[in-house]
């Protein structure tokens, strides 16, 4: 043990508090992580994690995307602004995900899966567990905020084992601190019992294996299957107060959390000591179901997230200013974690530098559940795998399965694909991508009898007094406002066509002198598809 | 433009791939199970011609064997072979698959003609008449399963004798939660295909799972060598040890009492002699604390061993074939069903002596367990799960004793039904209720009778049990649907209506297409009530199509408010409708054509001529709970005959749990031959 450790031990315990830690004391803090592998001049090289962030019921485009930015020049979003100061650390993904529509289930499995169809294999963050997990304590967490929504049971699962099935989570930041720092696997005596009867309650499961039937044997087999798993751990687990590890029972156990987001930043809190003292590599963590029906009273807001988040439908000026409340609370999670990330001193880096940070939501569009431009943000380096302080525009719309075959590619796990992408995503580590550019096309708008035809790009509105009104512009034209109603939004699916050119026919009337669209009966895109995929999605 | 076809084209092949994947697993379900495949499809012919030959098969050929059929073999489904009943039949969940597809408009693709509404009709009328014609009843293959969390808990708690709490004091004001530590530590079990949480086939244990089984088990047995457990250690010796008593005086002898009783216990049926003698074997010459540790260590090898905490493993059976379980999982099924526990010594007596398996023997050994504090279970678990209670824990989650109140009276209410033998209709109406000092406010006069509860002093609010209570002037109530609970749960027209339809008519509806529109407000200048405007939107043909359902249901509730007050009561003042000016509508008309007046008169209608469908609604809940899995197409023969009996004799709860404990897929399996292999 270092000489230092009085300083880091109480350092860390205030960290470990939660708030307001002076940065620069931590990083004293070595850590304890073994060198995961050494490189050809004989230096360690610290081990690769991988951390998912999810968030729920998507965003309101307007204030999410990044309009007209560039590879290396653009400007972060107004919703970006709480984790604006990490943008060196992130790589920016945007045009991810090409569904016109998608149920809320649909979405959250498509976040780690790829695919909503991709039903019988595992979620990626399980398969780079299974390759990065080496010999830490803990193969990986799977962690959430809310309890089960039963009516669409897969709304509250992201991480999927190898036969699809869901991974139960868990929600309680004391009960994950226990399992990690105070695990009787720890304690010498108890993980000599522990050996023993894993020893034996296997010699007696394989002589009923002798004489099972076919649907036994399976059961047993998912038996042994944990038996190892725990066999592994056990040998993992390092006893209390090695030579250079943490002793874990100076580690302080997180408070009874008052509120949603004392729950929230305790389990971060958590997350960033389980990776920092080696005890897992790989975390997924829900801040809540995909169609989330918390209410965030502790913000003063009285209404459900789900139903807020349908903001078109549930129009009103309070409604979508706690809607945006909600959303700016949940990227201020986002730059929790990431502040604590960099806080970690690891080798000659912090815990950041060596992790990649997936953080996103299954759909763009809240109310109309486009699974099209998803909010999608990788944070930190990975040992050099990324290439961050970008922001990656693609040209056309990307599968996610591209971006998930490209996430397994950086961690060494070689699939010629993943759901339904056989292509990775090009551009993570700064190589070549092809970049959204502007293409020409003509706009102009045609009149008459009460009928308009407009060609243009289409934006939504970014005056909240106004957010379910769209616009399209065309040259030395003022702006066609859209003021139309819900079946029509939805119909043509005016979400997912928004900042692309489109040819939009329908009934007219002038308001003030200014043309107003009120029903939409044709709608075509110009370069795109005019009628994305929504069945089953 | 070149982009555009490309995206089309991308669109396409994605569409494709996803109905191909679909229904490779469709035929590879096929390929793993011939064997029940070839028992379950046994079609009954018929001689003429037939409905598929005369009136379906003529749409596919027009509409769908140019993509699916000869030469192009979209998602490998070919109806070009299909040209009899019986090779329809042959392939029955295909026909599944296609109502599926065309009800979500799914197919034909939206390029290509579409099918007419009465094409539609035609082949989706046939599949439902097909689906409850040629059925043979066949139980289902065995498969082992993990015990639930409150399973787990029960089962700890009977073998043991005592319970493991959190160690946390909780006001009757401050938070509701359950105070097992199993339940605290278990990762929440989602419910099943079936809807349940004992349906735990998809729950698999994990490293997670493993270590909270462990760390349970360990408190168990420190519990049980403890003070606190000493009643309990001396029930498994076999003497009463004195208050002096300390593990270190556990005697050899007195140390194999225990285990010979608690090992055939905890695995609920004997243990295997192989075991047993590795167990006698550990513990053999030890004394004093090794002894104890020993000892110890020894129980925790069996309640880590899978025959623990599945259920099933160590049934004795021959694979390849349909067979009666046998006698302890038969004396587990039902104890699991009835109690979600294990089964108590005269189960384990009878299914010792053979007997449990005679029709009549079990017929009591129901009504037995029925009148058993444990038989509350049933209410609890079942219940709760089955109308949605629990919805009410997040909802009144600040306000602990209402939730109390309100929970507790459809628990009691439901567990009066199951274990005194009331008629099934009584759900509907009863003249009995439960009321505490929460409820009673919503039993106008009646609550006059209520046998007075005298708060201690020096306590504020209090939560008090319920009393029993027969209903003679109170309006508006009698049965499960006006409870205040169910109303509170449910609020609003809608939300009201969709429960009854789900959970009482057991009408499948899914949630609203994404697609709904808003409900519009009132035109400029007219004042339109809630229903009013309700009745415009279901002129949307797409909404009429659930609407027409759950509208006429939910405004005849309409009548009481968001708590459940009854609002039409003779003796409330006359107002104040929830519009002003307009009076209270609760009439309404239902797809079927029966037309009410007010909830009492749609009251009626459900106990008559609905009462079919909500008999086998229910029937078909309990047999599922009971199987703990979804029902198959198979069951419907079961479900049918039990629906028939019940709904012919006036049949009542505890007749209806008999007649599931009784039926064949209850009481028979059938065991797939094992590939070996050998870890």
């Amino acid at each position: 043990m270092s000489k230092n450790w009085n300083i880091e031990r109480r350092t860390f315990l205030r960290g470990a508090a939660g708030a307001l830690v002076p940065l620069p004391f931590l990083n004293l803090m070595e850590n304890s992580a073994k060198a995961a592998s050494v490189d050809l001049a004989g230096n360690s090289k610290p081990p690769l994690r991988f951390v998912t962030l999810f968030k729920p019921n998507g965003v309101h485009p307007p204030s999410w995307n990044i309009e007209g930015g560039q590879e290396n020049d653009f400007r972060m979003s107004p919703l970006m602004a709480p984790f604006a100061k990490h943008k060196d650390d992130l790589l920016i993904l945007d045009n991810m995900g090409d569904f016109g529509f998608s149920s809320h289930s649909n979405s959250t499995r498509r976040f780690l899966s790829g695919h909503h169809q991709n039903r019988k294999s595992a979620s990626i963050d399980q398969l780079i567990a299974d390759k990065i997990s080496g010999d830490t304590a803990h193969r990986s967490l799977e962690l959430t905020t809310e309890g089960l929504f039963t009516n669409q049971i897969d709304c509250s699962y992201i991480s999927y084992d190898k036969n699809g099935d869901r991974i139960p989570r868990e929600s309680d930041p004391q009960l994950v601190f226990d399992r990690l720092f105070r695990n009787p696997m720890h304690d010498p005596k108890q993980r000599e019992e522990i050996s023993s009867l894993l020893d034996r309650v296997r010699d007696d499961a394989k002589s009923l294996q002798r004489k099972a039937g076919r649907e036994d044997q399976e059961t047993l087999e998912e038996y042994f299957t944990v038996i190892r798993e725990t066999e592994q751990r056990l040998e993992n687990m390092t006893p209390v107060s090695g030579p250079e590890g943490v002793d874990f029972s100076t580690l302080k156990r997180p408070e009874s959390a008052g509120d949603l987001n004392e729950q929230v930043e305790a389990m971060l809190d958590v997350m960033a000591m389980a990776l920092w003292t080696d005890s897992t590599r790989c975390i997924s963590y829900m801040l809540g179901n995909s169609n989330s029906r918390m209410i965030f009273d502790f913000l003063g807001i009285k209404k459900q997230h789900h139903y807020l988040s349908h903001f078109f439908r549930n129009f009103s000026r309070s409604n979508i200013d706690d809607l945006l409340k909600i959303s700016l609370w949940h990227m201020e999670k986002f730059d929790y974690l990431l502040t604590k990330l960099k806080s970690y001193k690891d080798q000659n880096g912090s815990l950041l530098d060596h992790s990649i940070v997936l953080f996103g939501s299954g759909m763009g569009h809240s109310d109309n559940h486009t699974a099209q431009r998803i909010p999608v943000v990788l944070a930190g380096k990975g040992g050099g795998m990324l290439k961050t302080g970008r922001y990656l525009r693609y040209s056309k719309n990307q599968e996610l399965g591209r971006l998930h075959l490209s996430l397994l590619e950086k961690f060494g796990i070689n699939s010629p694909s993943y759901a339904n992408s056989s292509a990775p995503l090009p551009g993570l580590d700064g190589g070549h991508f092809e970049e959204y550019q502007e293409r020409p096309f003509d706009s102009w708008v045609k009149t008459g009898n009460g009928k308009i035809t407009v060609q243009g790009r289409l934006r939504m509105s970014d005056n909240l007094d106004e957010a379910k009104v769209f616009y399209i512009d065309a040259d030395g034209k003022p702006p066609v406002r859209i003021e139309v109603g819900f079946g029509d939004f939805h119909r043509f699916n005016l979400a997912y066509h928004v900042g692309t050119p489109i040819t939009l026919t329908g009934d007219s009337s002038e308001r003030h002198g200014r043309l107003v669209l009120t029903k939409v009966t044709d709608l075509k895109s110009v370069f795109g598809k005019s009628k994305p995929g929504k069945a089953n999605g | 433009m070149d982009a555009f076809n490309e995206n089309n084209r991308e669109g396409k092949q994605l569409q494709s791939l996803t109905s191909l994947v679909y229904l490779d697993l469709l035929s590879s379900v096929c390929l793993m199970r011939p064997f029940l495949y070839s028992l379950v499809f046994t079609a009954t012919l018929s001689a003429s011609s037939t409905a598929f030959e005369d009136e379906v098969r003529p749409i596919l050929e027009r509409s769908c064997v140019k993509c699916h059929g000869g030469e192009k073999l979209k998602g490998k489904v070919d109806f070009s072979k299909i040209l009899t009943e019986q090779d329809a039949d042959a392939q029955f969940e295909l026909w599944k698959t296609v109502v599926e597809v065309l009800e979500a408009k799914e197919m034909p693709p939206d390029d290509e003609p579409q099918l007419s509404d009465a094409e539609k009709k035609t082949i989706i009328d046939w599949y439902q008449k097909r689906s409850q014609t040629s059925i043979e009843a066949k139980p289902s293959v065995f498969e082992p399963r993990r015990l639930s969390g409150p399973e787990y808990r029960n089962t700890l708690r009977s073998l043991f004798g005592f319970d493991l709490e959190v160690a946390v004091a909780e006001a009757e004001q401050t938070v509701i939660s359950d105070q097992s530590l199993v339940l605290k530590l278990l990762p929440t079990d989602p419910p099943g295909a079936s809807g349940f949480i004992n349906d735990t086939h998809r729950a698999r244990l994990s490293p997670v799972i493993w270590d909270q089984y462990l760390h349970l088990s360990n408190a168990a047995l420190e519990k049980l060598f403890s003070k606190k457990g000493r009643a309990q250690l001396g029930e498994f010796i076999g003497t009463q040890l004195p208050n002096d008593w300390q593990p270190v005086d556990l005697s050899h002898d007195q140390a194999e009492r225990l285990i010979r009783r608690f090992v055939p216990r905890a695995l609920r049926r004997p243990a295997p002699e192989e075991q047993l003698a590795k167990i006698l074997a550990a513990i053999s010459g030890k004394r004093g604390d090794v002894l104890v540790a020993a000892t110890k260590f020894e129980l925790k090898t069996v309640l880590m061993s899978p025959a623990f905490f599945y259920r099933g493993l160590l049934m004795e059976g021959e694979p390849g074939k349909q067979q009666t379980v046998d006698h302890f999982e038969l004396a587990e099924r039902l104890s699991y069903f009835l109690w979600e526990d294990r089964p108590d010594e005269e189960l384990t007596r009878l299914a010792t002596n053979g007997s449990l398996r005679d029709e009549q023997v079990l017929d009591g050994q129901v009504a037995r367990m029925l009148s058993s504090p444990k038989a509350r279970n049933l209410a609890q678990s079942f219940g709760t799960q089955w109308l949605e209670i629990d919805s009410l824990d997040g909802l009144l989650a600040k306000d602990p004793i209402r939730h109390h109140a309100l929970k507790t009276q459809l628990i009691d209410f439901l567990n009066y039904l199951f274990t005194e033998n009331r008629p099934i209709v009584e759900l509907i109406d009863s003249k009995i209720t439960f009321v505490n000092q929460g409820t009673s406010g919503f039993y106008g006069k009646d609550r006059q009778r209520m046998k007075r509860h005298a708060t201690p002093k020096g306590i504020e609010r209090q939560r008090t049990p319920h009393q029993k209570f027969e209903l003679v002037h109170a309006e508006g109530r009698g049965g499960l649907l006006t409870m205040p609970g169910i109303l509170t749960m449910n609020q609003g027209p809608i939300q009201r209506g969709t429960w009854i339809l789900r959970r009482i008519l057991g009408v499948p509806i899914g949630e609203p297409p994404a697609d709904t529109p808003p409900i519009k407000g009132s035109p400029r200048g007219k004042n339109l009530t809630f229903r009013e405007r309700f009745e415009m939107h279901r002129s949307n043909v797409t909404c009429a199509r659930c609407h027409e359902k759950i509208d006429p249901l939910g405004f005849a509730l309409e009548g009481y408010d968001k708590n459940g007050q009854f609002l039409l009561a003779s003796d409330r003042p006359k107002k104040k409708a929830n519009e002003p000016g307009k009076p209270i509508d609760t009439s309404g008309k239902l797809p079927s054509g029966e037309t009410f007046e007010t909830f009492a008169g749609l009251k009626e209608i459900l106990l008559t001529q609905k009462r079919e469908p909500i008999v086998r609604n229910i029937v078909e809940r309990t047999l599922a709970y009971a199987l703990c899995r979804k029902l198959e197409r198979s069951d419907q023969p079961v479900v049918d005959a039990i629906t028939q009996n019940l709904c012919k004799n006036d049949g009542t709860w505890k007749s209806l749990f008999q007649q599931v404990a009784n039926s064949l897929p209850f009481r028979e399996t059938i065991i797939e031959t094992a590939n070996i292999s050998h870890e």
